[in-house]
């Protein structure tokens, strides 16, 4: 009863994270679309400069990679080198699954932590970006993304080593 | 630390997320000098530094906005109505629109599942033979990659640091002589399949035009945008995003608002899975070149190789073991660094080499045992791998042919710079 209901709470919370990562890739990405657009027209027909613009951009990049990075984690499509597995019997491949998602389990989260120590340095050395923003609020997504990151690894890790991982979609790059 | 590199190896076979492994290499690196490990989270926050990486996601979601669209369909009729009279007309056809298709998708994936099912009854249909048809699709499948503005061209220009404008302009001769021999090995091979029954017809060709009316100014916008010096790469690359929005969504609205969010999730998880190894790269490659390993290459290259030509020839083996084994992004982003120093000891002009580089690695999408092509046409076609290999081969033997030729010919990347 307890394991059920621990389920369907574990289920509800990683259907929420999906929509909200969908959510914000949305407005980020459509925000990124129009505002860049914004500033053709404004510079070529209103010779209006803004000088911050640029820089905005290319954190918002940055967000933009971190959330594809964390929906990339959640679907399992990462690049990988890995072919041979394909060949391996299935419980070896439940194994060697099982070892790699740990693995990039363990680096997301170590990353998450040297990137915390890199935002409070930050936060400590009052930089800032962008005219005067705090540059630890800009920086602050990247131990979140990974922390996450390591989170959605780990899930797989534990799906996979129960056989409840939804088989991988087909995928091209 | 052996060890450690032991241990990395055995798990980027096993299938390990490259990123995770690129990024505990540099890790391991900086711990072994005693620097702090927030260094790596520094330098991956430099990708908020780098100049034009916005031309990637925008240019992303373009592609994948019009491959859910009909424009593929649109863009098959019009090279239809162009050149499917001619004999071999429409295995030209299919190297043709595969490859502009994949130079707005940057994903050959993508062009093999959304073109594969019109085109491989249609080619049946024709009277050529199976093997030459799975051949041709999945060979077609990454054709394209030297075409604007493509993917891999724009990545190749953040991480070189080569001017993205000039790489555009580089690609289209070889990208074309690509096509080209393999559009004449097409021909030679279905010399006795009797000639198309379509004529050639003006209204034919008109009304595709005319149904094509949103898509054709695409390429202007895109190149003509950037060589007017009207718009820079980014810019031209914002433009083109909100044009597909505006022509998918609202006018034509093949596209409904409500899957926006789909097709904007779909093309960022490639953006993340492709920017990631971009981040977790800056710190490796930060430290491998602390480490004085360009050098260490240059000095052990030139041992071997005593002049450009010969540099070319151990360049060329090199880039298809590489592309064999890696995917082309990941080897962009993790390569590049340390081989363009090693290059311009040789005289390499690093906007030829960019071209060499794409085009051999376009080659890995065919070849075991990493060939993405092969999967997905395997998946597509519902056909064993191996079918399909041998199947790719003639087509992978041409392109060899092409890739050779645009080596050692730097003329043929460069002439239209000068």
């Amino acid at each position: 009863m307890s394991d059920r209901s621990g389920q369907t709470w574990w289920k509800r919370a990683e259907r929420f994270g999906r929509a909200l990562e969908t959510t914000l890739i949305t407005v980020i990405l459509g925000g990124l679309v129009l505002f860049a657009s914004a500033q053709i027209l404004l510079r070529n027909v209103f010779s209006v400069g803004v000088t911050w613009s640029d820089g905005l951009i290319r954190l918002v990049v940055l967000w933009l990679a971190l959330l594809g990075t964390l929906a990339a984690s959640r679907e399992g499509r990462h690049l990988t080198m890995g072919a041979i597995t394909r060949w391996l019997p299935q419980r070896l491949q439940t194994v060697t699954g099982v070892t790699t998602d740990l693995f990039a389990a363990a680096f997301c989260a170590l990353l998450a932590r040297y990137a915390v120590t890199f935002v409070l340095d930050s936060r400590e050395g009052g930089d800032t970006l962008l005219n005067g923003v705090p540059a630890w609020w800009l920086q602050a997504p990247l131990p979140v993304a990974f922390a996450l990151s390591a989170w959605q690894f780990l899930t797989r890790a534990v799906l996979r080593a129960f056989g409840r991982l939804a088989p991988p979609q087909e995928v091209g790059l | 630390m052996i060890l450690g590199a032991i241990a990395l190896l055995l798990l980027t076979l096993l299938g390990a997320p490259l990123f995770a492994v690129i990024g505990t290499s540099a890790m391991l690196g900086f711990h072994g000098e005693g620097v702090n490990l927030s260094v790596v989270a520094i330098e991956f926050f430099g990708v908020s530094e780098t100049p034009v990486l916005v031309a990637i996601p925008l240019f992303t979601f373009a592609g994948f906005l019009l491959s859910a669209g009909q424009a593929p369909r649109r863009l098959l009729r019009l090279t239809q109505a162009v050149v499917g009279w001619l004999p071999g007309g429409l295995a030209i056809i299919c190297l043709t629109v595969c490859a502009l298709l994949t130079a707005f998708t940057g994903a050959s994936g993508v062009t093999i599942i959304a073109l594969g099912a019109v085109l491989f009854p249609a080619l049946s249909e024709a009277g050529y033979d199976e093997k030459f048809n799975l051949g041709l699709i999945t060979a077609s499948g990454s054709l394209g990659l030297l075409f604007a503005p493509s993917l891999p061209l724009i990545l190749y220009g953040v991480v070189a640091q080569a001017p993205i404008d000039q790489l555009f302009v580089a690609g289209v001769l070889p990208g074309v002589l690509m096509i080209a021999l393999l559009s004449v090995y097409s021909l030679w091979r279905n010399r006795h399949v009797p000639r198309p029954a379509a004529e050639r017809s003006v209204a034919a060709l008109w009304a595709a035009v005319r149904e094509a009316k949103w898509d054709l100014p695409l390429p202007f916008v895109v190149l003509g945008g950037i060589y007017s010096g009207y718009f820079a790469v980014s810019e031209a690359a914002a433009v083109t995003a909100l044009y597909v929005v505006l022509v998918e969504v609202v006018f034509l609205r093949e596209v409904r608002w409500r899957d926006l969010p789909r097709i904007m999730r779909e093309s960022t998880v490639l953006v993340g899975a492709i920017l990631v190894i971009l981040g977790v790269s800056l710190a490796s490659t930060n430290y491998m070149i602390d480490a004085g390993v360009p050098q260490q290459m240059f000095a052990v290259v030139s041992q071997y190789v005593s002049g450009p030509n010969s540099f070319l020839v151990v360049l060329l083996v090199f880039l298809l073991i590489l592309g064999a084994i890696l995917d082309i992004f990941s080897a962009i982003v993790l390569i590049v660094p340390l081989l363009l120093p090693v290059a311009s000891q040789f005289g390499m002009n690093p906007i030829h080499l960019g071209i060499i580089f794409l085009a051999a690695m376009e080659l890995g999408y065919l070849m075991p045992p990493h060939g993405l092509n092969l999967f997905i046409a395997s998946h597509r076609f519902g056909k064993d791998i191996t079918v399909i290999y041998w199947a790719t081969q003639p087509f992978l033997l041409v392109s060899l042919l092409a890739v050779i030729i645009i080596a050692f010919w730097p003329g043929l990347s460069l002439m239209l710079l000068h």
